[in-house]
């Protein structure tokens, strides 16, 4: 009875919410069903065995993996549905559940894909039961919120080890501490990574977590390593190595957005396509041409003539691999660059990180660089250490206005921006007309 | 030359801890003073240590803590405490503030001990406590008249001993454990704090102190820095200072 009475007055704020604007992005109808029922997400599971689940985790590419595992499904002609972006806590899974079903409870679907927040992980986990996990990587973020990653992987694991033995992990390889714990679970496996030929750096950077053997604690060697401490790893004190990676390298995959983190991503859909889903590859790939990235995500916006990138970037690794995308997409042409730094709660509310960024990865390509967010001149005395000329804005708009003025039209701009700053800067962009 | 020794750059560089490092260089740099940053780790040579001029260890992760120590307890951990009492200057944040100290009661009673070169101790406050989070804003008696601006993220609280003095007085924040309204310390010429952010790079005159001492420890005179352009750093210390306060 309560079950019902929390699905119901969940569909209400749904309702409520649609009309006063607050957007799919609100979790209040989740909050309140389990205020109702705490158990509503694993009594409506419980009531809908055919619906299978993925969990997506990871520091990075949460959401344009789970959309491209969404887009993937959807064009082979099984009923799926996501949780969207900012839901990815327990009252957003819980909305997307509400919003999904009926009034008895029933999903009417083949597949749930739902993003979850490394925090969130564990408890999600245990009431979900998931069919498929798919483990992106984990890097140090926003330290101040989720503390410290190995803690955080320490969560992960112990959770994992609760599933049932049918469930399958498609978990990153390229990564040391992920690949020796997950070789611990005794669930059917995949582990994904990227050809050792795409590794290009031969020195450790310094945005790295766990370079250091798992087994033993001796300090690894790298034969190579695609970015953070991902690569082609070995101890030669304990022979612990990297083995049996599903790379795709041979398969003529079209990858659907630039950059070695989107390789990555994409690989770990592939991982799924061939080993649960058991379908041809050259479907998937073909399928992949009509994906369109989530919003902030290699998002490709025109505003007045001007073709603008927006690269959500939140992390070291995160911010690491933004820039080498743009290289890659710049070649060696140069490009106007506006940088948002904001510490608001979702964007952490520790800047420190913007020290283990590499902006010199950018530095042939920079044209202009402009400054802008709460924290701008934070970002001011970074850039003063690579010797770049500024410009720095205390006013988004205004920094948004200049830099596009500054830009010609068949020039391309690209916004950097955290979070909080990427919703600002979508809303500037697409948002109420302005100026 | 001056020789930036920066302990363990890839276990201990957890909070954008570089930022320290690369802040120290540039400065020198800028005023035409010869420096050269020395990386050292687990696999280098012990003695570096021994021919430092200006120190520089950050934070750890639990896991890569360990790792540390094991390796100070084998060798480094003596000639780091040589130097410290001769009077090398040097910056200690977080985790290596906390282990130069005496030790670490951890929430279940375990004593680790630390170097001991540093006259405190630190204990966990319990599981159930809450960690230390936040900008924090100081003023420190080695630069008076002005605020300092960082950001602390730890939950050990460090309690001070007789033969060291406080590195600051919290204006706002936490600080050595939320009591005492202290942050860091000092002996001789090594200051250990919980401020990061990093903290030198947006604190410059902190910076150029640690510059300063190294120049006179190393060539026994005293000199004067010339002035170079700091608006950002002002600025963004401003900025910070102004929506906390």
């Amino acid at each position: 009875m309560r079950f019902y009475f929390s699905l119901l007055v969940g569909k209400l704020f749904v309702f409520l919410s649609s009309r006063l604007g607050l957007g799919n992005g609100s979790t209040w109808p989740g909050h309140v069903s389990l205020k109702i029922d705490g158990d509503m997400i694993e009594k409506i599971f419980a009531r809908n065995p055919a619906t299978k689940v993925i969990i997506v985790a990871g520091t990075n590419g949460k959401t344009t993996t789970t959309s491209l595992l969404g887009h993937l499904l959807g064009k082979l002609g099984y009923r799926v549905f996501s949780n969207r972006e900012g839901a990815n806590l327990v009252n957003g899974v819980s909305s997307t559940l509400v919003k999904n079903s009926d009034m008895s409870g029933n999903l009417k679907a083949d597949f749930a894909v739902l993003e979850v927040d490394e925090f969130s992980f564990p408890s999600l986990i245990k009431k979900v039961k998931p069919d498929v996990v798919i483990l992106l990587n984990l890097f140090r973020d926003q330290l101040d919120r989720y503390g410290e990653v190995n803690t955080i992987g320490s969560r992960w694991f112990f959770a994992l080890k609760n599933l049932p033995k049918e469930s399958f992990l498609i978990i990153n390889g390229d990564d040391p501490y992920l690949f020796f714990n997950g070789n611990e679970f005794k669930q059917k496996k995949v582990f994904f990574g990227v050809n050792k030929k795409l590794m290009e750096l031969k020195d450790i950077p310094h945005d790295v977590d766990f370079i250091y053997c798992p087994s033993c604690q001796t300090l690894l060697d790298y034969e190579s390593l695609s970015y953070a401490h991902l690569g082609n790893y070995y101890c030669v004190h304990c022979g612990f190595h990297r083995t049996g990676i599903q790379d795709f390298y041979e398969e003529k995959i079209y990858y659907p957005l630039e950059g070695l983190y989107s390789v990555y991503n994409t690989n770990a859909v592939l991982s799924f396509a061939r080993f649960y889903l058991k379908i041809d590859l050259k479907r998937a790939s073909h399928i992949f041409r009509s994906f369109k990235p989530a919003f902030g995500r290699q998002e490709e916006i025109v505003f007045r003539s001007r073709k603008i990138f927006l690269l959500l970037s939140k992390n070291p690794a995160g911010f690491n691999q933004s820039l080498r995308a743009v290289n890659q997409i710049l070649e060696n042409r140069q490009a106007n660059f506006l940088f948002v730094l904001n510490d608001r709660i979702p964007d952490g509310q520790d800047v420190s990180w913007i020290w283990d960024v590499d902006f010199a990865i950018v530095k042939n390509n920079i044209k202009s660089v402009y400054l802008a967010g709460d924290r701008v001149y934070d970002l001011a005395v970074r850039f003063k250490y690579e010797n770049k000329k500024v410009l720095t804005y205390e006013n988004l708009k205004l920094a948004v206005n200049d830099v596009v003025n500054k830009t010609e039209k068949e020039d391309r701009l690209f916004i950097i921006p955290t979070y909080s700053a990427m919703l600002e800067v979508r809303k500037i962009l697409l948002g109420k007309k302005f100026l | 030359m001056i020789k930036i020794a920066w302990l363990y750059p890839d276990l201990m560089s957890t909070y954008g801890d570089r930022g320290n490092v690369i802040t120290l260089s540039y400065r020198m740099t800028k005023r035409k003073i010869a420096n050269e940053v020395v990386k050292i780790s687990i696999k280098d040579n012990p003695r570096l240590i021994l021919d430092a001029d200006v120190i520089f260890m950050g934070g750890a992760q639990d896991k890569q803590q360990e790792i540390v120590n094991k390796d100070l307890e084998s060798g480094k951990g003596k000639f780091l405490k040589q130097v410290i009492e001769k009077g090398v200057p040097g910056l200690y944040v977080c985790g290596a503030y906390q282990f130069l100290g005496k030790y670490y009661k951890a929430a279940d009673g375990t004593v680790i001990p630390g170097l001991d070169i540093f006259d405190l101790y630190t204990k966990s406050p319990g599981i159930k406590a809450a960690r230390l989070i936040g900008n924090l804003i100081v003023e420190s008696s080695l630069l008076p008249g002005i605020k300092l601006a960082g950001f602390e993220n730890h939950t050990g609280r460090t309690y001070l001993g007789k033969k060291v003095r406080p590195f600051a007085k919290v204006v706002k924040g936490f600080g050595n454990n939320g009591e005492d309204g202290s942050e860091g310390m000092i002996y001789k010429n090594s200051i250990g704090v919980y401020t990061h952010g990093p903290l030198l790079p947006k604190n410059p005159e902190l910076a150029d102190w640690l510059i300063l001492k190294s120049i006179e420890k190393k060539y026994q005179k005293k000199v004067k820095l010339s002035k170079l352009n700091d608006e950002f750093e002002k600025k963004a210390r401003e900025y910070i200072i102004g929506r906390e306060l």
